[in-house]
């Protein structure tokens, strides 16, 4: 679905933010992009719309040259979410707002009106289709921030850091949501710090440092091995810790567990099968 | 595109320019910018201008400058055709050649004092001068706020971009309209962030003692007098020569058209 091929960026010619990424992401992957600031994450992510163009190297989206094509045909296929959904909003109604790309990117009205009203209930916005995006608190707005960019049903969708400022519970609403998307086809892809969300609902992590791939593959796998963890300056999530102190006390019990069930099994296992 | 701003905002660096008082350089850049108003000519304009780039040079800022000006060669290529077109003087061309280098000349003599100040001495040499601590520190953080908003107005373009907006296609009234977009976010956004930044300064204590003492005072010294009197020199004689000398002829010099 997108190919980067030994990609290199550099923003004024100076400071370099890529240097060399190569990565595959196949239709329907369910992929979290992580590391420190500055590694290049949202770099990386803004070449898969073609906000920047690489300056050596390609980037293939759907089978296309990413050079061949527009900023706005690249987002009919690629919908970026923003961290700050303030960088966006502008009109005076949350269905104004998500009309706008709608019609930018060139739905047809009938179209355009269906798509809203279908985005607003997913989201469960309608109570809000006729406020200003700017009287809604944070996490509202960053909901209906999203709301624009789902509305133009893109084939993949990439969210930078779209946990941040909201709630456990919106956060399980967006990972549901997330997951449906996948189940339909879609291709999902998070740049993200949030070391519990990749757990729970990534199989697949790329880890980034200095412009470079340091890992790339499944998500346990790559947030087990301790070398990447400090080069991204990621915390091992409590969850491995555990299991880790469970391994050195309980050699059978593996030290490589990631989900909750994994370690209820274990401690259950140990403790003879007794629930 | 915005890149001529760049002349405009603050770098560090070690050398003489910066370590004048900022008293004395906003003396220099006020002569400096009232000289290129005095004159509408292409030679004495020239002349300034060439004056200045020993300035930057001794800034180190020199190559900084002259990207800017790249950045600046459209507006400037703008402004001459216009001006070619629809002005009504003898020698059209000339005259907008004159008025580019004019422009040239006032940004340059601004940035030598913008890019060699920082915002909190800018301050401080307010406050010296007797401006209220209020204001010295409202235009401090306007200046400190540039770079901030330029990053802002970039993203903000970006998302944008990306929600179908295209930026550098279509008929002029089309482009117009695309900055609405741009423009509407930028506001909400300094709006949102003023706000929090008053609240963050209230809630440390902004404004609780009537008076401030400063921990660094700008003193002048002997290369700040000698700046300054260099300057109001320059002044008096420029507006001298303005009001009652005749050029000579060469400086009087116009293109034929």
């Amino acid at each position: 679905m997108i190919m980067i091929e030994d990609v290199h960026f550099a923003y004024d010619g100076i400071y370099t933010a890529l240097q060399g990424v190569s990565l595959q992401i196949e239709k329907g992957e369910c992929v979290a992009i992580m590391g420190t600031n500055g590694a290049g994450k949202t770099t990386l992510v803004k070449h898969m719309n073609g906000l920047l163009r690489p300056q050596h190297g390609r980037v293939i989206v759907d089978g296309a040259d990413a050079k061949n094509l527009s900023i706005a045909e690249l987002s009919r296929i690629v919908g970026l979410v923003w961290q700050n959904p303030d960088h966006q909003l502008f009109l005076d109604s949350v269905r104004k707002e998500i009309e706008f790309g709608l019609k930018n990117l060139g739905f047809t009205p009938e179209e355009t009106d269906a798509q809203c009203t279908q985005t607003l209930k997913n989201l469960g916005l309608e109570g809000l289709a006729e406020r200003s995006p700017f009287a809604l608190s944070g996490g509202e707005r960053k909901r209906v921030a999203l709301a624009t960019v789902l509305a133009t049903e893109p084939q993949v969708l990439a969210l930078d850091e779209p946990t941040i400022g909201q709630d456990a519970q919106q956060k399980e609403l967006l990972a549901r949501m997330l997951m449906d998307l996948n189940d339909r086809g879609r291709t999902v892809i998070v740049v993200t710090h949030d070391i519990e969300f990749v757990i729970e609902h990534f199989p697949r992590t790329i880890a980034m440092a200095e412009g470079r791939i340091v890992a790339d593959g499944s998500t346990s796998s790559v947030l087990s091995n301790e070398d990447v963890l400090e080069r991204c300056s990621l915390t091992l999530p409590q969850l491995t810790v555990a299991a880790r102190a469970l391994h050195k006390a309980f050699p059978q019990v593996s030290e490589r567990l990631t989900l909750l069930s994994e370690l209820e099994d274990a401690v259950s296992g140990i403790l003879g099968g007794t629930q | 595109m915005m890149s001529f701003l760049e002349v405009f905002q603050y770098t560090r660096q070690d050398s003489a320019v910066h370590n004048l008082d900022p008293r004395s350089k906003m003396m220099l850049a006020f002569t400096l910018a009232v000289i290129s108003l005095l004159f509408l000519n292409i030679i004495p304009l020239m002349i300034i201008l060439m004056a200045m780039l020993p300035l930057l040079a001794a800034a180190k800022s020199l190559r900084r400058w002259a990207r800017s000006m790249k950045g600046m060669s459209y507006l400037l290529l703008f402004i001459i055709i216009f001006n070619t077109l629809l002005s009504t003087v003898s020698n059209p061309f000339s005259h907008s050649i004159a008025l580019a280098i004019r422009l040239l000349a006032l940004m340059t003599s601004f940035s030598i004092f913008f890019l060699t100040v920082h915002p909190d001495q800018l301050a401080q040499a307010l406050i010296q001068m007797r401006v209220r601590f209020e204001f010295a520190f409202a235009m401090s953080m306007a200046m400190r706020y540039v770079p901030t908003l330029g990053q802002e107005a970039y993203a903000i373009m970006d998302a944008q971009k990306a929600r179908g907006v295209e930026l550098d296609k279509g008929n002029v009234l089309k482009r117009i309209r695309n900055i609405v977009p741009i423009i509407v976010p930028l506001i909400i956004v300094s709006i949102r962030r003023a706000l929090s930044v008053a609240e963050s300064m209230e809630s440390r204590g902004f404004g609780a003692s009537e008076n401030r003492t400063y921990m660094e005072l700008l003193r002048f010294r002997r290369r700040d007098w000698a700046v300054l009197f260099v300057s109001i020199l320059l002044l008096v004689g420029s507006i001298y020569t303005r009001l009652f000398v005749t050029l000579p002829i060469w400086m009087l010099f116009q293109l034929p058209f």
